[in-house]
């Protein structure tokens, strides 16, 4: 009978729990369709697709000159406000000429429009080409190798050295918004390396290349320029006035 | 020539021009377009003038806006042209672009520009001096391609196309300094066009 009237007890405490949980949703629910019916075109949940290329300047790298890059990445808008880009690049650059560098990067970065509200970004019913400046800031996780140019050494083997690792990234860029779907997408950012780094020792004198792998927290990093053309291709969310 | 053959001349110009005008734009969205052709191209920092054959495909999404891909590969003994540093040079040489274009112009005569990255795919040597036969290693390398050019689309398949372009890249799996492969090249010559979707 205690039982009994104990499972009871609960059952009716977790109603009263779940009573709470479902005013809210109803409540969240009600302001999401009371969102519509004012709500005019946004831009949120539009998906677009691109191709773009890279330079990377500035390397942390002891002689590492100028690396140039090609990747791909597609967009996906949260807010009028609010973008996020999901790209891919590979980036190769030299380190004098006795080594050259590969760099895997795979991340995410979200863009903000500090200046959207202002009346220049509003498009009239004829199509005019804009500027959309923003700020930029992400992670990415990246894979790099170092190889000796000349790939392999009579006494070791493959001179070669990779690592794994993880990377943020912040920066200042501007869309050139050259019809309703097509944009071209300039950024300057930099990227901040995280994890473990690779150090090239190049003796000048008799030529000996040996590479040393640091483990722990080290703040190596780049500048990255990049140039990206992006199409609208679908709208995955969003509401229009009716 | 008379004064009445020349009047005759010019009526029958303006009557061509007036005709021209009258012909419906060939050009518009959801028009595919394609074409190959031998694209003589200058690596310039190479010194090396190469035969590639080109071909692309390019869609127009848009009145002034296409997605485009192209690719250059050099022909079988390729560098036909002129050479002054083969052993700086690959043996095998391809290039993948994908990008997008702009075209300005009106009706059927067109203007483009072109931004596409890409890669290419090479093949160097990679002991010139030490070991013989020299072997040989491939590698991908980031690059890009800008294109300007024109077309004029006289039929409703067919039209003719003049580019010229500028790439660059490094190839950096080299065994000294990197390549350099920076060039110049023109292509041109008749496309075809067919149009996808009906209005």
């Amino acid at each position: 009978m205690i039982l009994f009237a104990k499972i009871q007890n609960q059952i009716l405490s977790y109603l009263r729990y779940m009573k709470g949980i479902l005013l809210i949703f109803t409540l969240t629910l009600g302001f999401c369709f009371l969102g519509q019916a004012d709500r005019k075109y946004t831009p949120a949940g539009m998906l677009s697709l691109g191709g773009r290329t890279t330079v990377s300047l500035f390397n942390d790298h002891e002689n590492e000159m100028t690396g140039t890059g090609v990747g791909g990445q597609f967009r996906l808008r949260f807010s009028d406000a609010v973008n996020t880009d999901w790209f891919f690049d590979y980036i190769t650059s030299d380190i004098l000429n006795y080594a050259h560098r590969t760099d895997y990067h795979i991340g995410w970065s979200v863009l903000f429009y500090p200046i959207n509200q202002l009346a220049y970004f509003r498009q009239e019913e004829e199509f005019k080409p804009k500027f959309r400046p923003y700020i930029l800031a992400g992670h990415c996780f990246d894979y790099s190798k170092i190889e000796a140019k000349d790939g392999f050494s009579p006494l070791d083997g493959p001179m070669s050295a990779e690592r794994w690792s993880s990377a943020v990234q912040a920066g200042l860029g501007t869309h050139l918004e050259l019809s309703p779907r097509f944009d071209i997408s300039l950024t300057g950012q930099y990227m901040i390396h995280l994890g473990n780094h690779i150090e090239t020792d190049y003796d000048f004198t008799t030529g000996a290349l040996s590479f040393n792998e640091h483990k722990g927290a080290s703040l190596a990093g780049h500048v990255l320029v990049t140039l990206s053309l992006n199409y609208k291709i679908a709208k995955l969310w969003g509401f229009t006035r009716r | 020539m008379g004064i009445h053959q020349k009047i005759t001349g010019l009526f029958l110009l303006v009557s061509t021009l007036i005709y021209s005008q009258e012909k419906p734009s060939y050009f518009q969205p959801s028009v595919l377009r394609a074409s190959a052709t031998i694209a003589p191209t200058r690596f310039y920092t190479q010194q090396t003038t190469v035969a590639l054959i080109n071909g692309f495909i390019e869609y127009v999404l848009e009145n002034r806006i296409s997605v485009r891909g192209e690719a250059n590969i050099m022909a079988p003994n390729g560098k036909l042209l002129y050479t002054n540093s083969p052993e700086k040079f690959p043996r095998n040489y391809t290039s993948i672009y994908a990008g997008f274009g702009y075209h300005l112009g009106k009706r059927n005569w067109k203007f483009d520009i072109h931004a596409e990255p890409g890669v290419v795919i090479a093949e160097m040597e990679q002991q010139p001096f030490l070991i013989v036969p020299a072997p040989y290693q491939w590698s991908v390398s980031p690059s890009y391609m800008l294109k300007g050019g024109t077309s004029f689309y006289f039929s409703k398949y067919c039209h003719f196309f003049a580019e010229i372009n500028y790439s660059n890249g490094w190839i950096r799996k080299t065994p000294f300094m990197s390549v350099s492969i920076a060039q110049y090249g023109i292509s041109a010559g008749l496309g075809f066009h067919l149009l996808t979707k009906k209005k």
